[in-house]
């Protein structure tokens, strides 16, 4: 199916791999506007790899990947960047020798002109950062660093933003902050894609999930219907 | 007259060419095989010669020296020396990436060079050790002259052996396995410095060796015979084009090269006075650019190494992902 | 005391000056581009024989000839990496190091083509140092070490408060983040090259002002360039100037207890101090 009205993001039947072989085989999923999509599934299923695709950062072999009206299946990522699509890398997402400040304006690097409102944006979503501004992003908790991660991709003001396991490593409280941030991103109005590896906590927070397994679509619903789905629940015994 | 004046030549070259044989053996033993980046090869060759020359001399007034051993016990002790000098170097870098064995093996031959200038009651300074004696160095100067030949083509033959039985013991293949996949190798419990170290120092005796031949050969040992840089950069370039990683590439990259070198003074030294001092400098200019352009068009070398996996020794300093046209 | 200072700490601070002006170009080279410039010692000789050359080619002063020294050199050095660094990128950072060592050989022979291997000086004549309350100093040695704070500051200014200069410390930090912040990776290499050509010269004159010009003069200074950086830690712009610093009063000094041939080997012992005690350097750098 191709773009329907709402989808910001459409991923058809995609394929394609870092080298010669390919680590996805057929990969669909959609993302809507202020939506929460997840994508979970074991390890190796090609999730991360997944929102790579979307990045630009693989070698599509097959299907097509469409975002904003445009087919951005070839795109170099610089392009990606431009056009609305802004990625948080999952370990080294900050400069954790710039301030946090810094860190922002690293984050804008691309953007020409006056960069308040988009400063405002970011300090008004991540409270805690105001008084960290002038701290040096290694300082930080790994929260406080994650919320730097993303305001830095806030920065551009993106359509799309791609988070990669945001919650990795992190203790629970500061997972539900996570999770209570990327809502508050969702409701300003970005849409997020997100990989998850702690699959429950993520398809009770995401609007709509896939389940990814060996490369390919598996499932998919919303959260609830996912974490309610019986054969989802053996996949991730635990999980 | 002329084809013994050619002869002559021709033997002094071959054995010139033998002793830069063993320091581009012992340099491929370092980088070919450890991945260790020696950058200051003259100054174990330094410490050789003047380690063979102090031991196997006359005694000399204001001078140690005079222990008038015999000249095997002189080599020997001239690579073992050098082995003991290359020890704690490597050491000191050995968890840091080449580069610091680079800048620190600079180092330690800038201070041998210190030393040896300085150092009178040692090694006597800019006037240098003479009477060095020469094996069989009583025979007529054309039969002497052949035996050293002999011995130093010997002494390559039996290093190249050793080298090639190390290379297929376990010890060679783990060495291997280690340039060839660092974290791997780390993996499975290999202890990566320490065979680095036994690579450094194999190779360092090489050079300590190739110096004492130098100092017996020409009977005499000064701080000016070899320029340290010149002679440093030489062997490096003899590696990378013969082959590095590869014995018999050394070898031939030694020949070559030397050839190359002796040829390019040949021509210099026709030219009038003012020319040829400069021409030295045009020729060290051509052989650096020399590198540049084997490493940009044949980095394998002449001989690239049959193994599979690239015979530049990878380091672990991570792939970028492949840029896409914008 | 004051002879302690005269003949000892002065001369330590003004050749720490110029160790100070290459190791923060090491560090440079090191942060960013992530290799050991072996030519770097080089460079600067080529800096300050251009700036010898513009000066003996059209007598001007040598301070006025300063800056086109910079300049040339920070393009030679640009074009060095064009050509010859360049398609080793991708390749392991050793074999750049290995090009550098041969640019090194290559730099200086051209000199000793163009210029000759005497020694050359920049102005003729014996100049009187100055008494200040008993301290004697050359208007040479204030204004070295005077330009060498001003370059550090105007460096510093750069890195800190320009979109550029942030640009060059995130490369350093984190390349990937950078590239993916849309940092293009060939405007920092030529910016860093720059900035260490132009260091390099300056280095390069402030040695030769302060003695003599001669072709070994650069190499003559890698050893303690580079254990300047290490011992300030790699990376750290104020760590290179602080390890210059020790490391040029540590030669100096080091005549009252060693014979002064070894002056040289100060550095040497002080790099291999660092790399065995403390290799992220004083102020906590990178380890390349």
């Amino acid at each position: 199916m191709g773009l329907q009205t709402g989808d910001v993001l459409s991923m058809q039947d995609y394929r394609g791999g870092y080298g010669d072989a390919d680590i996805l085989h057929s990969v669909s999923l959609t993302v809507g506007e202020k939506e929460i999509v997840v994508i979970v599934g074991p390890n190796g299923a090609g999730k991360s790899t997944a929102m790579k695709a979307v990045f630009g950062l693989l070698k599509t072999r097959g299907g097509s990947i469409h975002f904003d009206g445009n087919d951005v299946s070839r795109w170099a990522p610089n392009k990606i960047v431009q056009s609305g699509i802004c990625y948080v890398p999952q370990v080294e997402n900050v400069f954790r020798e710039m301030t946090v400040h810094e860190n922002l304006e690293m984050g804008a690097f691309l953007r020409k002109g006056d960069l308040r409102d988009a400063f405002d944006r970011v300090y008004t979503l991540f409270p805690d950062l105001v008084a960290k501004r002038s701290a040096l992003a290694g300082s930080l908790s790994g929260g406080q660093r994650q919320m730097v991660a993303m305001g830095r991709a806030l920065m551009l003001d993106p359509k799309l933003l791609l988070l990669d396991e945001p919650t990795a490593g992190l203790s629970p409280r500061y997972m539900e902050q996570i999770f209570q941030i990327t809502r508050d991103v969702r409701d300003a109005g970005v849409s997020i894609l997100l990989v998850e590896q702690h699959a429950k906590q993520a398809l009770a927070f995401a609007d709509r999930g896939y389940v990814l397994a060996a490369g390919a679509n598996r499932h998919t619903g919303t959260g609830a219907e996912l974490l309610a789905d019986r054969e989802v629940a053996e996949m991730f015994l635990g999980g | 007259m002329e084809i013994w004046g050619l002869l002559n030549y021709a033997i002094f070259m071959a054995t010139f060419i033998g002793i830069y044989a063993l320091l581009s053996l012992g340099l491929n033993i370092q980088w070919g095989l450890g991945g260790l980046f020696n950058a200051g090869i003259a100054g174990f060759f330094g410490v050789g010669a003047y380690t063979s020359a102090i031991l196997t001399t006359q005694p000399v007034d204001g001078r140690l020296g005079g222990f008038d051993l015999p000249i095997v016990i002189g080599w020997i002790s001239a690579m073992i020396v050098a082995m003991l000098i290359a020890w704690p170097i490597e050491k000191i870098c050995s968890r840091l990436r080449s580069d610091y064995l680079a800048i620190a093996t600079i180092g330690i031959a800038e201070v041998i060079r210190l030393v040896i200038k300085s150092e009178d009651w040692l090694t006597n300074s800019a006037r240098g050790i003479t009477q060095v004696p020469r094996p069989f160095g009583d025979l007529p100067y054309f039969e002497s002259q052949l035996a050293y030949l002999v011995i130093v083509v010997a002494l390559v033959i039996v290093a190249y052996v050793l080298i090639e039985r190390q290379l297929k013991s376990p010890w060679g293949r783990m060495m291997r396995a280690i340039r060839d996949n660092e974290p791997a190798a780390r993996a499975m419990g290999k202890h990566i410095e320490s065979r680095r170290q036994e690579a450094f120092i194999f190779g360092a005796a090489f050079m300590g060796l190739g110096g004492a031949l130098f100092a017996h050969l020409n009977r005499s040992i000064t701080p000016e015979a070899i320029d340290p840089m010149v002679a440093t950069f030489l062997i490096w370039i003899m590696l990378i084009l013969g082959g590095s990683g590869n014995n018999r590439g050394a070898i031939l990259g030694a020949v070559v090269v030397w050839i190359i070198w002796s040829f390019t003074e040949i021509l210099t030294d026709q030219l009038p006075h003012e020319y040829a001092i400069k021409a030295k400098y045009i020729r060290i200019f051509l052989i650096g650019l020399m590198l540049q352009l084997v490493l940009r068009f044949r980095p394998e070398g002449l001989l690239p190494e049959p193994q599979s996996g690239t015979p530049m020794p990878s380091e672990a300093t991570g792939q970028k992902t492949k840029e896409r046209e914008a | 005391m004051i002879d302690l200072i005269n003949f000892y700490i002065v001369p330590g601070l003004v050749l720490g000056s110029i160790y100070a002006l290459g190791a923060i170009g090491i560090t440079l080279v090191f942060s960013i581009l992530r290799f050991a410039h072996l030519a770097h010692g080089d460079l600067a000789t080529l800096g300050a024989f251009i700036a010898f050359a513009i000066v003996s080619g059209i007598g001007a002063s040598p301070w006025a000839a300063l800056p086109f020294a910079m300049i040339a050199t920070a393009i030679v050095a640009v074009g060095i990496d064009k050509v010859f660094y360049d398609y080793l990128k991708e390749r392991p950072k050793i074999l750049t190091v290995m090009a550098s060592l041969g640019m090194a050989l290559m730099v200086r022979s051209v000199i000793q083509v163009v210029w000759g291997v005497d020694s050359e000086s920049y102005a003729r004549g014996i100049v009187r140092p100055e008494n200040y309350f008993g301290i004697r100093l050359k208007d040479r040695e204030i204004l070295t070490v005077l330009a060498m704070v001003v370059l550090v500051v105007v460096l510093q200014l750069f890195l800190q408060k320009t979109k550029w200069g942030k640009a060059m410390r995130a490369m350093s930090d984190n390349p990937d983040l950078a590239r993916l912040s849309g940092v293009d990776n060939r405007l920092v290499t030529i910016m860093t090259w720059s900035i260490v050509g132009g260091l390099c010269a300056a280095a390069g004159f402030f040695l030769g002002i302060n003695s003599e010009v001669r072709s070994m003069m650069g190499w003559n200074m890698l050893l303690p360039m580079f254990a300047a950086a290490i011992l300030g830690g790699v990376g750290r712009i104020e760590g290179a100037v602080l390890g210059g610093l020790i490391v040029g009063l540590a030669e100096e000094l080091s005549v009252l207890i060693l014979p002064s041939e070894y002056k040289a080997a100060m550095a040497f012992a002080i790099l291999l101090f660092m790399l065995v005690v403390r290799p992220t350097g004083l102020l906590r750098g990178k380890v390349l």
